[in-house]
């Protein structure tokens, strides 16, 4: 295994007593998709950049307006009207210069989703739509990649390690989605959640701790609870399940 | 037999967190539902958009396996089940 250099020693050196030296150098080789950078992806951005990760891909289609500016911590008031890819870019190399960023402006969906998780080791669910969520969560498992999901409205998060082939798929524990909508929300919960996603990510990359697996985490901010619901795979899911496909209209509502 | 359920996310501010709940050998998840929006107020608007069609979202669990994947209101409910009621949330 590759050694950190004196200035990584020292650099990370508060962390290094958590993760061990070791545990450090697994996170520099670690390669992250970041899908999404708006509050969720702005905060689990930052926080891998902080840590060390040593490739941070973030794809998002759009550009930074003044509503973002309420939980998109990547982003200030000059920025507004920058792309949000390359604006969050530069400001995660501005806090880590030694990592790599590699910006992408598009929408999931246009990118075939095999080039964008291409050389990435786990997947950050900052995505604000169940249909783009469902098509690189179906390619993350096909590869055998762990994708992070997370979401967020209002107080209320969620967080689930999909980790293939042992846990169950997006399909799985969110088979009845919501519609897409403006979701209200307050940047403390973005917040909130996008650490839990890189909490998740840390783990996975060190070894360390159990990752929120085969379960959806549940955070509620208004009565600061949490909790974790127990999710079974299904077998007939035409993702995960090991009796394949079984056609929508077949299931039962 | 006895039943657990579990609420969470926006369910919570229409209902109790959690609710213990007794019911005769035959009950279904739909005993369950019918159940507990006559117990609480605007919860039936929340979940349903019409007298026996829940909305999109509700997503409702038995044990870990969500009702959708096994006979949807019709399922069956067993003594000591747990039953979580939650809506997704889908912002980033």
């Amino acid at each position: 295994m590759a050694a950190l250099s004196k200035e990584q020693k020292e650099r990370y050196r508060r962390q290094i007593s958590v993760v061990g030296e070791d545990g450090q150098v697994k996170i520099g080789q670690t390669r992250l998709l970041i899908a999404g950078a708006g509050g969720l992806g702005s905060t689990a951005a930052l926080f891998a950049a902080m840590a060390g990760f040593g490739t941070i891909r973030i794809i998002d289609p759009d550009c930074i307006e003044e509503t973002n500016l309420n939980r998109q911590l990547l982003y200030r008031e000059a920025d507004i009207g920058r792309p949000k890819a390359v604006t969050a870019a530069k400001a995660l190399l501005a806090m880590n210069s030694s990592i790599d960023v590699e910006p992408v402006t598009a929408a999931i969906g246009t990118v075939p989703a095999m080039d964008l998780i291409g050389k990435i080791d786990i997947v950050i669910d900052g995505l604000d739509n169940y249909p783009a969520r469902f098509l690189l969560a179906d390619a993350a498992w096909k590869c055998g990649i762990p994708f992070i999901h997370g979401a967020v409205e209002g107080f209320y998060g969620q967080v689930s390690t999909i980790v293939p082939t042992t846990s169950p798929c997006l399909r799985c524990i969110i088979p009845n989605p919501p519609p897409p909508r403006e979701t209200p929300i307050i940047g403390v919960t973005t917040g909130m959640i996008g650490c839990v996603q890189i909490t998740e990510a840390i783990k996975l990359a060190t070894g360390n701790g159990v990752p929120i697996s085969d379960h959806l985490w549940l955070w509620d901010g208004i009565r600061q609870k949490s909790d974790r619901l127990r999710i079974e795979r299904i077998h007939a899911c035409h993702i995960c399940g090991k009796d394949g496909q079984v056609p929508k209209e077949e299931r039962i509502r | 037999m006895k039943v657990h359920v579990k609420a969470f996310a926006t369910f919570r501010e229409v209902m109790d967190n959690e609710v213990d709940m007794d019911f005769p050998k035959s009950a279904t998840v739909r005993t369950l539902l019918a159940e507990l929006t006559g117990r609480f107020g605007g919860l039936g608007e929340l979940m349903f958009t019409a007298p026996d069609t829940l909305r999109d979202f509700v997503n409702i669990l038995k044990n870990g396996r969500n009702i959708y994947f096994l006979a949807g209101m019709d399922t069956p409910l067993d003594d000591g089940d747990v039953i979580a009621l939650f809506p997704p949330v889908a912002g980033g």
